[in-house]
């Protein structure tokens, strides 16, 4: 049995066990998730606020709705698909604030970045658009990537999670990368500013 | 194997999920084609910048469904269960004999009082107190009949008697409407009659005007004859 396998097991008995009138279970597996579910959310609106109230409102909804989880092995994808929709949702009541901020990312700055004598500055400030990139991936490349790159999750999951198919979810990748790519390139950031310490 | 191909292996072969052959096939592919080569290690270096981005972990655990019990509580708990039996049957049992121990000392606590006598069944709270009077003898009750009996006459005779003043005085004012209604009559009938002498009266008198004047032509016709 593999690492994850084994946490897939571990999830299914603390599931189980909150079923059975344990709701310590559920508070492990709190602790357990909480991190991920946190990471994801803050990847996807560059928000500590935003990220915290995401994953509460994750935590919270995953309480009431437990008992319709039909495969606990898969307490993991069905806990991103909760934290997804409620990003999106999140996104949906907002969009129009967001939307403009974006627009505002879109002109980043360039030539005051790449010559700045101050090595950690530079870095900084390349860790900044790095993020203020991701954010102006579409909302579905940029949920694909944060789940790929930063979750680790398996195409097939992530297929399973956005209920799309798997070429899909590939395919998304592709592009989303792509355009990163070019993000990079038009703000004349690449891998050397972040090799200094 | 052509570009498209090669490219939509690009994901899985970059996230090493490829198959061993694929992958080795791929490689072989990429070797003669640079511009692939090239596109697969650009989006390989997307991903060695991206590793870089920071992330904030919560500073505490977010939700908390439920706190935890105390020392106390556990201890309750385990104390109860260990007390209540198992068996459904016992356990019945158990909560009549616990409500009969909570009756008692709950009786005990009110100064609860109980008894059966002639009287019938008597359940008190708090000290007894004496009792003041048993009942009412019969030369009582004979009494008190009487009074309600005289009581209830002199309630009927006071309501006859105000029904008869009542029809009384419905009569009364009846006989007056009637009265009033033949003297109104009277009035009309009266002045009916002197008008219509009064109409004779003229009609005379017109004729009497007429003849006097006819008599007074004739006799002025035969003065001028004569």
């Amino acid at each position: 049995m593999n690492p994850g396998q084994q946490e897939h097991m571990e999830d299914a008995k603390l599931v189980q066990d909150f079923r059975g009138g344990n709701h310590q279970a559920f508070n492990k597996l709190v602790a357990r998730w909480q991190d991920r579910i946190h990471h994801f959310a803050y990847r996807f609106f560059a928000s500590s606020d935003d990220a915290a109230e995401i994953t509460q409102k994750t935590f919270i909804k995953a309480y009431h709705k437990l008992d319709t989880l039909d495969d606990v092995e898969k307490f993991g994808s069905w806990l991103y698909t909760i934290a997804n929709n409620l990003c999106l949702d999140e996104l949906k009541r907002v969009g129009r604030k967001r939307a403009t901020s974006y627009e505002a990312l879109k002109t980043a700055p360039q030539t005051e970045t790449t010559t700045s004598a101050d090595d950690k500055v530079l870095r900084n400030e390349g860790l900044v658009l790095l993020h203020k990139a991701l954010l102006q991936l579409p909302v579905e490349q940029r949920v694909v990537v944060i789940m790929k790159e930063y979750e680790g999750l398996k195409f097939r999951e992530i297929a399973e999670i956005l209920d799309e198919p798997e070429n899909t979810v590939k395919s998304r990748l592709y592009y989303g990368l792509s355009a990163l790519k070019k993000t990079f390139d038009s703000w004349n950031i690449n891998k050397e500013v972040f090799d200094y310490e | 194997m052509n570009k498209e191909t090669a490219r939509s292996l690009f994901m899985d072969y970059l996230y090493d999920e490829l198959e061993q052959d694929q992958r080795k096939e791929l490689e072989q592919f990429l070797a003669e084609h640079p511009d692939l080569q090239n596109e697969l290690e650009e989006l390989g270096e997307v991903r060695s910048m991206l590793e870089h981005l920071p992330v904030q972990d919560p500073a505490e655990q977010l939700v908390m469904m439920e706190p935890e019990q105390s020392g106390f509580q556990d201890w309750w708990n385990e104390l109860i269960g260990s007390l209540i039996p198992k068996n459904g049957f016992a356990r019945a049992g158990f909560a009549v004999a616990s409500l009969l121990i909570l009756f008692v000392v709950m009786g005990a606590f009110t100064k609860l009082n109980i008894s059966v006598d002639d009287n019938g069944f008597e359940l008190a709270f708090g000290d007894k107190q004496e009792v003041l009077q048993q009942g009412v003898t019969a030369q009582q009750v004979d009494y008190l009949l009487q009074q309600m009996k005289e009581e209830n006459a002199l309630m009927v005779a006071d309501a006859v008697q105000q029904v008869q003043q009542a029809q009384d005085e419905k009569l009364e004012q009846s006989l007056i409407n009637f009265a009033d209604y033949i003297e109104e009559q009277r009035i009309n009938d009266l002045q009916m009659i002197s008008s219509g002498i009064n109409n004779m009266e003229e009609v005379y008198y017109d004729r009497f005007r007429q003849t006097d004047q006819v008599l007074g032509d004739l006799i002025q016709t035969v003065s001028t004859r004569n």
